[in-house]
């Protein structure tokens, strides 16, 4: 019959054209293999690339999207199929350390130089029962970044960004009036991630301490988080943030600003090149994430560290690259030369970034900032129902800041005596 | 799926032609005859015709949205609120896309082979599976069809980690067969549901003509089942491809190598951006460029897929 004969073309053609794929080339094969989740991916490949040209041992990037990193690891390690060396959100790193991903590298760092320059923040999370277990990589760093047009039209100095919270409502104010598209703030409500790095960093500023390592620690503790809830919540109320944000789930973290529509919002280190690639036009400030009195500031560390799982099969070639990824050539000329911060803080300030002052600021920012050490931080922070981000939606959309906090610190507690 | 009412005169007449090998037309063209046998059917005709036109507008309409925003610049996609038409063309998304870490060619070649296989493995399986239901005094044959489809009931999420460390152990992981075999677990249940029911529609005359002139049961079935149950076939194929082409997780966990990824793990990996930031252009790229082979093979095997002949052959 024909759809059997062609049932049987399609199936020849097919096998014809798998014979022939399967004899394309494929990667040489002593390489190594190295897996970089998405986000990290563009600044991971500026590495590589840059080893790859000096050495004889080539790395292959595999790049798995951010949400999905824990459960490839998670399976890969079960099965003894691991990467050779891998970069991940820093954030999970106490999990990983724990439970036992990961290989013990501190006696081999032990000499290393350069390990003590370090932005301290990865050493610390890095770190479990005094070994160490990885290093920084490619970091990143939140900043509060403001439309510099709309500061002028709006009669404010673009040079003075605002350096407390009750600023940062009062410039909103002044931006929202000058017409009804046009908004003072932004933040995505509905995204854990953009707001632990973008708000969260406000709260630490204005002296809170945010998550428990322990179930004894009281998380979210100190007035800075209800002010920032509250300043958050009136601003909503006076319409100063778009609509949008309520259910933005981190899809438009960025996109929203670069329309220069919004005054003010807090976003990554990252934003800086974004924006000059895609609105060539804008003129924009950045500064740091402000606290509730003048002085006061913070920042969330973020980015990526790099490590060498368990099971690697080229443990010592691993090594090398960890050691490599620290020297001067590699974090200027791999990352800085790309506008990317070097996780070094002694190169914060360094000939690539003389051109654009506002990636120093990033780049200092990355030296006060704060990571948490915590475990289980997906279940508390990062997924969509965590204590973390109902509170916020309760806090600045129901308006009910009291009881919001209240249901987190009870919900972090139970999760944190896991 | 439709088929043109049996009570239609030249539609029956086509079937029977069928039964004689010669050929099947489709419902299309027996549409056409039928709405052109009258002008009473004027009215009817405009009104289908306008009805048609709704419902292909709307599912028209998220692909065209799609491919306008495939052709704007990076930054014009990403605008909010988006406009409707691109202000330059710009193929920048779709070079984006191409050029993303191993390459299109890569993904396109990756999911290409694991839905092949996953076809064939379906096809091997389901269609002996569905005669020996259908046809066959088996004992406890419900008992074990039921078997069959609780594969169904099990989120086969649960399922990813034990499977991954057995493939492992049988050196299937990180292969493409491999993750055929996966993905034929997941479309099976399915399959051999379809191909039992379909045997089971094939009337017991046309199983004893043949006997009568001689046939065993592989040869009735080869030359009688299986071209009466071909859409049948065709929609298990259908499927497969359409399952295996967009399957997510298992070629996620499957998979090491970038080399290896297929187009769904290239297409969430296109678009992340930092904190779940969308790059919507290339996103919308990438979207053009994967259901372009859906669209193919739905094309290429439509006429099988909707005609039949089984209503018609015992006239």
């Amino acid at each position: 019959m024909n759809v059997l004969k062609g049932l049987r073309n399609i199936a020849l053609g097919a096998a014809v054209a798998l014979t022939i794929g399967a004899a394309a080339p494929a990667v040489a094969a002593d390489s190594l293999t190295m897996w970089v989740r998405a986000s990290g991916a563009n600044a991971a490949q500026h590495l590589v690339d840059l080893w790859n040209s000096g050495h004889d041992q080539k790395i292959a990037l595999t790049v798995i999207p951010d949400n999905q990193m824990v459960t490839k690891l998670a399976t890969g390690v079960q099965a003894g199929e691991v990467p050779d060396v891998i970069s991940f959100d820093l954030i999970y790193m106490p999990d990983f350390m724990r439970a036992g991903f990961l290989t013990d590298i501190t006696d081999q760092m032990k000499g290393d130089a350069n390990l003590a320059k370090v932005a301290p923040a990865y050493t610390k999370l890095a770190t479990y029962k005094d070994r160490l277990y990885g290093t920084g990589f490619t970091p990143d760093v939140s900043i509060l970044i403001y439309n510099k047009d709309l500061f002028k039209k709006a009669g404010l100095d673009p040079n003075k960004p605002p350096t407390t919270l009750d600023q940062i409502h009062e410039y909103a104010k002044k931006i929202h009036a000058l017409g009804p598209d046009i908004y003072g703030f932004y933040f995505s409500g509905a995204c854990p991630g953009c707001n632990i790095f973008t708000t969260s960093p406000m709260m630490v500023a204005s002296g809170a301490h945010m998550l428990p390592a322990s179930a004894d620690e009281e998380p979210l503790d100190g007035s800075g988080v209800k002010e920032v809830l509250q300043l958050f919540r009136d601003m909503w109320t006076e319409g100063l943030v778009p609509k949008s944000a309520q259910a933005d789930n981190g899809s438009n973290f960025v996109a929203n600003f670069k329309t220069g529509k919004i005054g003010i919002q807090g976003a990554g280190g990252f934003l800086i090149s974004d924006l000059k690639k895609d609105v060539p036009d804008m003129d924009f400030g950045v500064t740091f994430l402000p606290g509730i009195k003048e002085g006061q500031a913070s920042a969330f560390v973020g980015g990526d560290v790099v490590a060498i799982p368990k099971g690697s099969k080229h443990a010592d070639v691993a090594l090398q690259f960890i050691k490599w990824e620290l020297t001067d050539e590699a974090q200027l000329e791999g990352l800085a030369k790309n506008n990317i911060l070097p996780s070094r803080t002694d190169l914060a300030d360094n000939k690539y970034f003389k051109s654009e002052p506002r990636v120093v600021t990033t780049a200092k920012a990355l030296g006060l900032g704060y990571v948490p050490w915590v475990f289980h931080f997906n279940d508390m922070v990062n997924s969509d129902s965590s204590p973390w981000i109902e509170m916020i939606q309760a806090a600045v959309f129901d308006g009910k800041v009291d009881e919001a906090i209240a249901t987190a610190k009870q919900k972090m507690k139970a999760i944190a005596s896991d | 799926m439709s088929r043109a009412p049996a009570h239609s005169p030249p539609a029956a007449a086509e079937r029977s032609l069928a039964v004689a090998g010669l050929r099947t037309r489709s419902v299309a063209d027996q549409g056409l005859l039928r709405v052109a046998s009258g002008p009473a059917r004027g009215r009817t005709r405009y009104l289908v015709g306008a009805l048609s036109l709704a419902v292909v507008t709307l599912m028209l309409f998220p692909i065209v949205v799609s491919f306008l925003s495939s052709i704007k610049t990076p930054a014009e996609a990403a605008a909010s609120p988006p406009g409707y038409l691109p202000s330059v063309l710009s193929i920048d998304n779709y070079l984006k896309v191409y050029q993303y870490q191993a390459g299109l060619p890569t993904y396109l070649f990756n999911s290409l082979a694991v839905a092949f296989f996953t076809i064939i493995f379906c096809l091997v399986l389901a269609v002996p599976a569905g005669y020996g239901l259908a046809c066959f005094r088996i004992r406890a044959k419900e008992a074990l069809f039921l078997v069959l489809l609780s594969g169904l009931m099990v989120p086969y999420q649960a399922l990813l980690t034990p499977l991954y460390l057995m493939f492992t152990g049988l050196h299937l992981a990180n292969t493409h067969i491999g993750l055929a075999v996966v993905h034929t677990i997941l479309q099976l249940p399915f399959s051999v549901y379809l191909m039992r029911n379909s045997f089971e529609a094939v009337p017991r005359e046309l199983e004893e003509a043949a006997v009568v002139d001689g046939c065993n049961s592989l040869q009735a079935l080869w030359k009688i089942f299986l071209p009466a149950v071909r859409p049948a076939m065709v929609t298990v194929i259908l499927f497969a491809f359409i399952t295996s082409w967009n399957e997510f997780i298992g070629a996620l966990i499957f998979m090491n190598k970038e080399t290896q990824f297929t187009i769904p793990i290239m297409l969430v990996g296109v678009r992340q951006g930092h904190f779940g930031a969308i790059d919507w252009g290339a996103l919308q790229a990438g979207v053009m460029i994967a259901i372009f082979p859906c669209l193919l093979i739905y094309l290429l095997l439509q006429k099988y897929y909707v005609s039949g002949f089984l209503s018609g052959a015992l006239k």
